[in-house]
């Protein structure tokens, strides 16, 4: 279980997290549910450790590795496919063993034939594909997705969310999604928080069973 | 093809158009010691390269302007990524900066008479000349770094080392080839003023400054006309270095 506990964290006079409690179960995809702007994002950077708190602290994390797709790519446009996977795998495989990660998750997110593209030739969903397959090639423990699929056209987006639940029942891991869209929510998630006001309030913790209720209640917040 | 042989018959009706109005004003002022005719002065240039002792001179004074421009490059690009990257090491060596890039090449030029053995002033004085506009330019593209990428390096925590040769320096890469061309074109002029005062046995610079003794002002263009061409002739090898690596990525 990871847990933020009693997290406090201001920018400048605004305090985006009050006294905050979260938590979020191990190996299972947990959706943070809520208006722009509400600190989503925030909530995950924290749990990454790359936004430092003010006060309290988060626990579970020690010793973990994370993994993040960004709402854009982000990745290296002087390399190419391969050297963008190769280039997060460094520092934790060997050689031969980089090899044949990045070919496997390559096939996943079927780019095999694109490896050698240079990113500014790519189309912005088989980017996001390279964001994806960098972010399971990499053993990460923790994974954040924080809108990974907004600005896709409705057909990439399912495509997406398919090949997303299809690598993570390959390879599971503790998830930290974060949407503003009801159907994505319910469709890849375990365990949904919705999210309001500021400083943040949990208004609901909800346990994803049956989808249409859930659906009707998401669609009325 | 068409094209290009089109674009450089432009180019040579436009030199040829400034030779004209050149010869032109020669035949006006029809005195060799104010401005000698383009006739003199090729002449004289043909003159010069037939000589063995031109060819030395080329030779010792492209060593000096690419000794002072790589030890630049090599210590502004090095520098200006530290102090790029950490602001407090910026801080400490702006000011030495802005000090460096606003003394007159001249106090410099005297100072290193003084202090080097004559062929090593002119390669010091294009170094220090070179230098500042190296690191400013390396700075500048070291800030110019993509934010998000660097957040994305710190989530997959990438080695500092890593950061720096991956995605730091690609992204300063047009900046510092901007910077390196301007300075190897300042580089060449420095590096003659230099040698105009500490005279080196073989440098473009002696030769200049005999022309202007002996009142030779045919010879002092037929200089000029190399240094120009010299500075021309490694600016495009420069870019054209680049622009091949660009093709290569």
């Amino acid at each position: 279980m990871i847990k933020l506990v009693d997290v406090t964290k201001k920018y400048d006079d605004l305090i985006l997290l009050q006294d905050f409690n979260i938590s979020f179960e191990k190996n299972k995809i947990t959706c943070l549910f809520g208006p722009s702007g509400v600190g989503k994002t925030t909530i995950a950077n924290i749990v990454a450790g790359i936004v430092p708190v003010d006060r309290g602290f988060v626990e579970g994390i020690d010793n973990s590795l994370f993994s993040y797709v960004f709402q854009e790519p982000r990745l290296l446009k002087w390399y190419n496919v391969y050297e963008n996977i190769d280039f997060v795998l460094k520092d934790v495989y060997e050689p031969e063993k980089r090899v044949d990660t990045i070919n496997s998750y390559l096939k996943m997110v079927e780019l095999s034939q694109y490896k050698n593209y240079k990113i500014d030739a790519l189309s912005g969903g088989m980017a996001q594909r390279v964001s994806l397959a960098r972010a399971f090639a990499y053993p990460s423990h923790i994974l954040i997705m924080d809108e990974p699929f907004k600005g896709l056209d409705i057909k990439l987006k399912n495509e997406m969310s398919s090949l997303f639940i299809k690598m993570w029942s390959l390879s599971q891991r503790t998830v930290i999604f974060i949407t503003h869209d009801v159907e994505e929510a319910i469709n890849l998630s375990h365990v949904i928080y919705t999210l309001k006001n500021r400083p943040v309030d949990i208004v609901d913790r909800i346990i994803v069973n049956n989808k249409e209720e859930i659906k009707n209640l998401l669609l009325n917040l | 093809m068409m094209n290009s042989i089109l674009r450089n018959k432009n180019k040579l009706f436009i030199i040829l158009f400034w030779i004209f109005i050149w010869e032109i004003l020669s035949l006006i002022i029809a005195q060799e010691i104010y401005l000698p005719s383009p006739h003199a002065a090729f002449s004289s240039l043909i003159n010069l390269l037939t000589s063995k002792d031109t060819y030395i001179t080329i030779y010792y004074s492209t060593y000096r302007t690419l000794a002072g421009f790589f030890l630049s490059c090599l210590s502004g690009i090095l520098l200006g990524i530290i102090c790029g990257i950490y602001k407090p090491i910026y801080d400490l060596f702006n000011p030495l900066i802005i000090i460096m890039r606003t003394i007159p090449v001249m106090s410099i030029i005297i100072i290193a008479i003084i202090w080097f053995k004559d062929t090593n002033v002119p390669i010091f004085v294009a170094f220090l000349m070179c230098f500042p506009i190296i690191w400013t330019n390396t700075v500048s593209g070291i800030r110019s770094t993509d934010n998000k990428l660097l957040e994305m390096c710190e989530v997959y925590k990438i080695k500092k080392i890593r950061v720096i040769s991956s995605v730091y320096l690609y992204s300063s890469l047009p900046y510092i080839q901007a910077g390196m061309v301007s300075a190897l074109g300042i580089g060449w002029k420095v590096t003659s003023a230099a040698e105009v005062l500490s005279l080196p046995k073989y440098s473009i610079g002696r030769f200049l400054y005999d022309s202007k003794v002996y009142l030779e002002i045919p010879d002092l263009f037929a200089w000029t006309i190399i240094i120009v061409s010299l500075s021309f002739l490694f600016e495009t090898l420069l870019k054209t270095v680049f622009s091949s690596g660009d093709k290569n990525d």
